[in-house]
């Protein structure tokens, strides 16, 4: 079973204005804030505002508040987490209106869910913008419990939900959001794989 | 044609599964040559012979106990081995229309489909089924179409619903799926699915295995062989039950292997379904020990040579990096001339 160099984990975008958008829905989460802010910039150069959601929930710490509130928009809106962010735009995604485009940019989990979000209210892939950013802390799936991981930056971890060491694959699926995890010694049990960073 | 069926072999515990002469006879082996890489292994699905490639769904002696160890897994774990999308309904009824249409004009001992409009009576009798229900209508079948009449099929089934010049997955039943999770992968593009699999995207062969499908037409499939290795006779090789099965990859030895390793071939037989549009992925897997192999001298030599060579990549993939040396040796028992080439070079050297 390959656990490295799999082909499936998404492409990211750089956040630009996208045409032929009538309103704009910047959302982001943490270190994803500069994103926002370079964004915001060259929307107003075409003389365009954007909604903006942004989420304070931050692995690595960072936060783009302060920058964000002095920029003029049509509203701003602030969550202490990613969850209720995500609820919030699935109601504003519910009532959006032909002409709206979303720009999303944060943590690979924070992307992968959002993503869940608005594949559900069939955007085309011309209407949305996803910008990657910070760390590459890892939403993962244990394959043989069904327990979700938030935040896994290591190869090798313990799962939550079974308590076996499992081993992060990078397989990814994007209706589930997250990565695969197998049971690291699941042939010679104490025989694992090199314990590393997931920084790639 | 009558088939003898084994009716109580189990594929998991005390794997009583076993082959006779003729059912060895007639599996699809998938070498060609000495030595093996992936390729383009795609040929139009006609009928051939009166072995695995006669009918458009081959059942063999192994039917009757298959379906049960399907059915033992389906229930022991809900919702892992058989999963659908809302959408994917039309396809299901698509699929169930063309099982049992093929099944019982391949096989009319066994089966029989009677139709008038929409009322359907389908009859097996190796399963002892004889139903009426009212076609597109799931509430007059017990389980959702897809998963009643794969229940009384041999292999896994998938299908794919296309979609922006490329195939998504949309459902499946896989109760004997090689090394994958059925629930991670469903939703997943051709691309995607297919990522963990070595090489194939360097060389080109993805992008040419999906335009071909793309074009499949209604009436038209194609079939392609792959094929790996398992220890025991054991269907249930998920990425879910690693755990249970993994460790048995750790007691092969030369002297074992020709009874506790086989070859694991899957004859995938892909249709495009004519209401829904989309392509239906079989798997049918045949079980070889290597001992079965070897009642053909021709197989086991071929069988010695393709181990022996095999790109590293595969075997690490197809997982089999532990045993395989071992398998290589049980096998060059039949292939002595190959051992002293290889001496004969050695000296040379
Ligand atoms: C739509 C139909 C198909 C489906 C659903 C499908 C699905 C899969 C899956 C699930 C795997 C295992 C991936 C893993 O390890 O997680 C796989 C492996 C593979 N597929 Fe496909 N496949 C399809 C058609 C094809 C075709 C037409 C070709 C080539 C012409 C192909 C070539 C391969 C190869 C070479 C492997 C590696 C097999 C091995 O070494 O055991 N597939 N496929």
């Amino acid at each position: 079973m390959l656990i490295t160099g799999i082909k499936s984990r998404p492409v990211y975008d750089l956040l630009r204005p996208l045409p032929g958008g009538k309103r704009h829905i910047v959302a982001g989460q943490g270190s994803g804030g500069r994103a926002m802010l370079r964004l915001l910039d060259e929307l107003a150069d075409l003389g365009q505002q954007a909604t903006l959601l942004y989420s304070e929930e931050s692995f690595s710490g960072q936060n783009f508040l302060a920058q964000l509130q002095q920029q003029p928009a049509v509203e701003l809106r602030v969550y202490a987490s990613n969850q209720a962010l995500l609820e919030d735009l699935k109601g504003m995604l519910g009532q959006a209106r032909m002409g709206t485009r979303l720009y999303l940019t944060g943590s690979e989990s924070f992307l992968g869910t959002a993503m869940q979000v608005y594949t559900a209210f069939d955007m085309n892939r011309d209407e949305v913008l996803r910008e990657h950013s910070g760390t590459l802390v890892r939403r993962v799936w244990c394959v043989h419990c069904d327990t979700y991981t938030e935040n896994v930056t290591q190869r090798v971890y313990q799962c939550p939900g079974c308590d076996l060491t499992l081993v992060v694959r990078d397989h990814y699926s994007r209706r589930l959001a997250a990565f695969q995890a197998v049971k690291a010694d699941a042939e010679v049990p104490g025989e694992l794989p090199q314990a590393e960073e997931l920084d790639t | 044609m009558t088939i003898k069926f084994n009716r109580d072999e189990t594929y998991r515990d005390d794997y009583t599964f076993a082959n006779s002469p003729e059912t060895i006879a007639r599996v699809p082996f998938p070498f060609p040559d000495d030595d093996y890489m992936y390729s383009m292994n795609l040929e139009p699905h006609v009928s051939v012979g009166d072995g695995a490639f006669r009918a458009a769904f081959d059942i063999d002696e192994h039917y009757i106990s298959e379906c049960r160890d399907r059915a033992i897994t389906l229930e022991k774990d809900p919702g892992m081995h058989y999963v659908s999308a809302p959408h994917m309904m039309e396809a299901q009824w698509d699929l169930l229309e063309l099982i049992m249409e093929s099944y019982a004009r391949d096989y009319p001992e066994y089966f029989t489909l009677e139709r008038e409009g929409r009322n359907w009576h389908w009859v097996n009798r190796l399963l002892e089924i004889d139903d009426h229900f009212t076609f597109g209508d799931p509430a007059t079948l017990p389980f959702e179409p897809m998963e009643y009449i794969t229940r009384q099929a041999q292999g896994d089934w998938v299908l794919q619903e296309e979609r922006d010049g490329t195939l998504y997955w949309g459902a499946g039943i896989a109760t004997q799926r090689a090394d994958y999770s059925l629930r991670f992968n469903l939703g997943m593009s051709w691309e995607e699915f297919h990522g963990p699999v070595p090489l194939v995207k360097e060389i080109g062969m993805l992008d040419r295995a999906l335009k071909f499908l793309l074009r499949l037409r209604i009436g038209h499939p194609v079939r392609r062989l792959n094929w790996s290795l398992t220890v025991n006779p054991r269907l249930e090789v998920s990425a879910e039950s690693l755990p249970e099965w993994a460790p048995d990859r750790t007691i092969v030895t030369p002297e074992n292997a020709g009874k506790r390793v086989y070859l694991r071939i899957e004859l995938q037989p892909l249709h495009r379904l004519p209401r829904s549009n989309a392509i239906v992925f079989p798997i049918r897997t045949y079980l070889l020990s290597l001992e079965d192999i070897a009642t053909n001298p021709a197989w086991a030599r071929r069988m010695h040579r393709v181990l022996k060579t095999l790109n590293q990549e595969l075997v690490d993939y197809k997982g089999f990096s532990r045993y395989r040396d071992a398998a290589v040796e049980w096998l060059s028992q039949y292939d002595k001339e190959h051992g002293k080439e290889d001496e004969g070079e050695r000296k040379a050297g």
